[in-house]
């Protein structure tokens, strides 16, 4: 099944395969999807654990290599690069914000904010880190360390470093995993500002029907393959797919 | 990116204080011993350079007879050289010198000195520019019975001016001490003792041969250089006699010094400094590799945000070079200190050396640091470099990034490198040449660190049963934990494998050597009573008693016979052997050589007897012919005519004294072999020759059971002293282990919290960290036996020396070393076993 969209493509994958281990032993992640990401749109990948979304995730994002098929950022197939290419590709292109925040514990916020621009030598353009940072709400933390802040403050960071250089693409890990729900709907709330009103791409992962209600486009994965896609989800309707999948 | 490098490490200072420790006591131990090196060898040269640089020219003999140290190890002159010298244009002064052997006693009657540092006599010199010693107290000597003895001496002998002492030169001679000298600033020349007599009482008493001199000194002209001089005294001697300047001769005295005893000293010093930087460097790589696993989750997070592979090496490099260079500058400062303890163990184990102030050489200081900084950034990049290959993902995805599993191919590689150096040393053994040992042996240890990992997990299952057996759960726990990660387990053990491996080499090769004495002894040795000085680690000393000794013990009622044992150098065929000398008439009561041809009582002045392993090195058949080339300068055809097979104590080449004496400086009897009357009481008669030879410097009067104890006792005290130059190695060993412990406890607090919190006490939590820490250390420790034991049985079977014949390991010894390794462990388990116990356990399950 595919996904097409008039609009400028931000990433996609096609055909593409991810199998663990030796071909018939081994467990296949993903299996052949087709797939496009619009450019400015915010994606929510839904499926059951197992089901192949954070791999799918993590190929797409340059983490991790396809067993065949190919995978694009723009128009760079991430197959074509080696090693320190893709480093290179991922630290000007791509924003990521994990489940488990992952905040570097001896930098301070603001340091992790800067980041992807210390680690490429570069310097962060200030009106935009202003933007980012209202946007995110965190100006008053910017000097603690994360071990000060709570969960949900932490998240606000990542996601501040994650669009700090102006990714052509944001990868969310289960961004709203492991805060609270409150604290939850903020940063989801922020993500969504983030697409429209900052035109950032996101994609998504995530099991949580509410959290893809605050998507674009909500796409459902089965056994590593994409078994639907609802257009402008409710959490409901979300929901109520979910079942039927399952069931 | 600095920034982000200097973080890193100051966020981690407390799990680097190991690893900086580790490279302190290794560059501490490296800095020390060749701070002591360079400190001797600048004493040495500057004692040589006072007692020679000030004599213009010196005149001897072109033959050298010996290679030993300190002596006179050259022919003698002739006197009549004096006028010829006398005669050269720009010759100030010419003055005979006769040195010699001269053994004070002091006031209670004890020798002073003479275990090893020389005891000298010879004429006193009054040209103050052709003497290095000068009075400080009393007067020159006028009478043949009148001394001036070093102030050295006179402080150790308790000895006053106008006292009255005996000198054996070996005979004795009452004397009286009319002065005291100082050799330069010092009290004399290091710990050797010197005593000036008239020229008249050192021709009498110090050369058989009153008109051969030692050497003649000679001052120049004002305006003459001592090299023009030399050159032109050159010209007028004959052909086996040389003139050469002081200054070389201190130059060619240090020289020898330095190649010999000191190198020895300096080099076995440094081995084991290398030793010790070798098992921090295992500790570092420790240090690191769990650094790094720990760290992987970061790493790939960075790796995630786009920093490359480089970048996160460099942080690490930054790092191991951070401690590197604190480590190893603090070690530095440390090895100054410790150079001066390195003395003070010598002292202690009887080794006098001379040193003053410490020396310091910009080039060991440089050799140190690059040392340690080299061998902390090397241990600690190669983690860092294997911790980059894991791709990012594999990290943020909370995987096992540690394969537990060994691999295959690091068995096949690790029993190869095994093979191959057993293979060495088993063709070393078997006559391929003992170079193989050496080779062989490196080859094991890196084949025995690749194989770590592979033995850890059956090791660690079998060393922890009786553990888990009798510790229950708790003991299991301990078990597990051990062999869950086997590279980590075997990386630790590997520093204490490395330190105890070669603990138990020397202790293999101490046994065979003490088992070779005893056999040498056993075999050889017929003696009922030996009469001895005690030297260095228990050995004859370098002491010794004229010929009356021996005579006088023979007189002794319920004595059979007594045999003097002389030794001395000569050059046989041109070349320098060890000599010894021997009554051939009574020599068949106190040794059985074993002869295999001839008649040992038969020898004369025209003949010798060989050692079987010489005749056949050198193609000789009974009735050949040597050329000797006596001490005293004189070459004589000497015939073979009897060769023997045991040559444990009378060594390659026996003289009987007709043959000897006449030619030898002096005759001293190193040894008095003593045979009883069949029925004599052994016990009794020997306190009897104890009181005999009271006079003769109170000598080591002993029955042969109690010389063959203190003969093999002695490499006992050598070893002594090499288990304290191994110490700190192992001690740095077991920090490793300690430092290990603690990042692993680290690393699992979450399930040491699950474990607190389900139930188990703290001293349970304890218990089981060390007994962990217990099944490491043993694993080590058995290791290390097992490869030392292995390349000791090499060492010894390959050599092929006289002195170490008979393998021999004590069991007993190495199960003590396996207790003792077993116990060290727990001690390493302490600190990190009271951080698991204090854990709080809350925090420990709310950790990420």
């Amino acid at each position: 099944m595919t996904v097409t969209t008039t609009t400028r493509v931000a990433a996609r994958a096609s055909h593409a395969t991810k199998r663990y281990g030796t071909t018939n032993a081994g467990v296949t992640a993903i299996d052949d999807v087709d797939i496009e990401f619009a450019d400015g749109g915010f994606t929510a990948i839904m499926g059951p654990s197992g089901s192949g979304k954070s791999t799918l995730m993590h190929c797409l994002a340059g983490l991790d290599t396809l067993t065949s098929g190919q995978a694009f950022i723009g128009d760079v197939d991430l197959g074509s690069l080696n090693d320190r290419e893709l480093t290179l590709l991922r630290r000007e292109r791509v924003g990521f914000v994990f489940q488990s925040f992952n905040l570097v514990p001896m930098l301070t916020a603001l340091e992790n904010i800067t980041l992807p621009m210390t680690l490429a030598s570069t310097k962060p353009d200030r009106e935009w880190m202003d933007t980012v940072i209202d946007t995110v709400g965190i100006r008053d933390r910017l000097t603690h360390r994360p071990s000060e802040l709570s969960g949900g403050q932490q998240q606000r960071v990542a996601l501040a470093r994650a669009l700090a250089n102006r990714p052509a693409i944001i990868f969310a890990d289960e961004p709203t995993g492991n805060v609270d729900s409150r604290a939850g709907a903020e940063i989801l709330g922020f993500l969504k500002q983030a697409a429209r009103a900052l035109g950032q791409t996101i994609v998504m992962v995530t099991h949580d029907p509410v959290a893809a209600s605050y998507a674009d486009t909500a796409v459902f994965l089965v056994d590593g393959r994409i078994v639907d896609v609802l257009p402008g989800p409710s959490a409901p309707a979300v929901l109520d797919h979910m079942k039927h999948l399952e069931g | 990116m600095l920034g982000i490098c200097v973080k890193s490490v100051w966020s981690h200072k407390r799990r680097l204080v190991g690893a900086v420790l580790a490279v302190v006591f290794g560059v501490a131990f490296l800095s020390g011993t060749l701070l002591l090196g360079d400190t001797l060898s600048a004493n040495f040269d500057s004692l040589f350079t006072q007692a020679n640089g000030s004599t213009d020219v010196v005149v001897r003999s072109a033959t050298k007879v010996s290679d030993a140290q300190g002596q006179s190890n050259r022919a003698t002159v002739d006197a009549s050289l004096i006028d010829q010298v006398q005669r050269v244009d720009g010759v100030a002064a010419v003055v005979p010198y006769i040195e010699g052997y001269g053994q004070l006693l002091g006031r209670n009657g004890d020798r002073i000195g003479g275990a090893g540092p020389p005891t000298r006599a010879a004429n006193w010199v009054d040209v103050a520019s052709l003497n290095p010693y000068h009075l400080v107290e009393g007067r020159a000597p006028a009478a043949d019975d009148e001394v001036v003895i070093n102030r050295g001496a006179a402080k150790t002998g308790n000895l006053q001016l106008g006292e009255t002492t005996t000198l054996f030169t070996p005979q004795a001679m009452q004397v009286r001490i009319v002065g005291i000298t100082a050799f330069g600033s010092a009290d004399g020349f290091g710990p050797s003792t010197f005593t000036g007599l008239t020229l008249d009482a050192a021709q009498q008493h110090l050369t058989v041969n009153p008109d051969r001199l030692t050497e003649l000194r000679v001052e120049a002209e004002p305006g003459v250089p001592p090299e023009e001089l030399a050159s032109r005294i050159s010209s007028v001697l004959p052909s086996n006699v040389q003139a050469i300047t002081g200054t070389q001769l201190a130059a060619e005295n240090f020289a020898q010094i330095d190649s010999g005893f000191l190198g020895v000293v300096r080099n076995g010093l440094v081995a084991f400094a290398v030793i010790a930087l070798l098992v921090a460097a295992f500790s570092i790589f420790n240090t690191f590799s769990i650094l790094v696993t720990q760290r992987s989750r970061e790493a790939a997070l960075l790796r995630a945000l786009g920093a490359t592979r480089r970048q996160i090496i460099t942080t690490s490099a930054v790092e191991t070079l951070t401690v590197g260079v604190v480590g190893s500058a603090a070690g530095w400062v440390a090895g100054v200190g410790l150079a001066g303890l390195l003395k003070a163990v010598f002292d202690s184990f009887g080794f006098a050396l001379p040193a003053g102030g410490l020396v310091f050489k910009p080039a060991s200081t440089v050799l140190a640091l690059v040392a340690g900084v080299v061998a902390t950034v090397v241990a600690g990049v190669v983690p860092s470099v294997r911790g980059s290959r894991i791709p990012p993902v594999a990290a943020l995805r909370d995987l096992e990034v540690e394969p537990p599993v060994v691999t295959r191919r690091r068995t096949l590689i690790g029993v190869a490198i095994v093979g191959l150096g057993a293979a060495a040393v088993i063709g070393a053994v078997a006559g391929a040449g003992g170079g193989l040992v050496a080779l062989g042996a490196v080859a094991c240890l890196i084949g025995a660190v690749v194989l770590g990992p592979v033995a850890a997990r059956p090791a660690t299952v079998v060393l922890g049963r009786p553990i888990a057996l009798a510790r229950g759960l708790t003991g299991d726990l301990a078990r597990q934990n051990a062999m869950r990660h086997p590279r980590r387990t075997a990386a630790t053990a590997s520093a204490l494998m490395v330190g105890v491996s070669v603990v138990a080499l020397f202790t293999v090769f101490g046994d065979s050597l003490k088992a070779s004495a005893a056999k040498g002894i056993d075999d050889t040795l017929t003696a009922d009573v030996i009469v001895d000085t005690p030297g260095y680690g228990g050995q004859t000393g370098a002491s010794g008693f004229g010929p009356e000794l021996a005579r006088a013990i023979a007189a002794v009622p319920g004595v059979h016979s007594a045999t003097g044992v002389r030794g001395g150098n000569a050059l046989i065929d041109g070349s320098t052997h060890a000599i010894t000398v021997a009554d051939p008439a009574t020599l068949d009561d106190v040794l059985d050589l074993d002869v295999t041809h001839g008649d040992i009582s038969a020898l004369d002045a025209s003949t010798i007897a060989v050692s079987d392993d010489t005749a056949d090195a050198n193609d000789w058949q009974p009735g050949s012919t040597v050329t000797i080339t006596y001490p005293d300068g004189s070459t004589a055809p000497l015939t073979i005519a009897a060769a023997y097979d045991h040559r444990s104590i009378v060594g390659n080449y026996l003289l009987a004294p007709a043959a000897w004496t006449p030619h030898a400086v002096q005759a001293i009897d190193r040894q008095v072999l003593v045979k009883l009357d069949g029925g004599a009481d052994a016990t009794a008669v020997r306190s009897q020759l104890a009181d005999l030879a009271k006079a003769f410097g109170n000598p080591r009067v002993q029955t042969l059971p109690e010389y063959r104890t203190s003969a093999t006792e002695g490499v006992d005290t050598v070893l002594g002293l090499i288990y304290v130059m191994l110490a700190l190695a192992i001690l740095i060993a077991l920090m490793s282990i300690a430092n290990t412990l603690s990042l692993s406890i680290h690393e699992r607090r979450r399930e040491l919290g699950l474990l607190r919190a389900v139930g188990q006490t703290s001293r349970q939590a304890r218990s089981m960290v060390r007994w962990e820490s217990v099944i490491i250390a043993t694993f080590g420790t058995l290791g290390g036996i097992l490869l030392g034991t292995f390349l000791g049985w090499g060492l010894v079977e390959a050599s092929s020396s006289g002195t170490i014949t008979v393998f021999s390991v004590s069991p007993k010894q190495l199960v003590v070393f396996l207790v003792i390794g077993a116990l060290a462990g727990t001690l390493a388990g302490i600190r990190p076993a009271r951080r698991a116990a204090r854990l709080d356990i809350l925090a420990a399950i709310a950790s990420e």
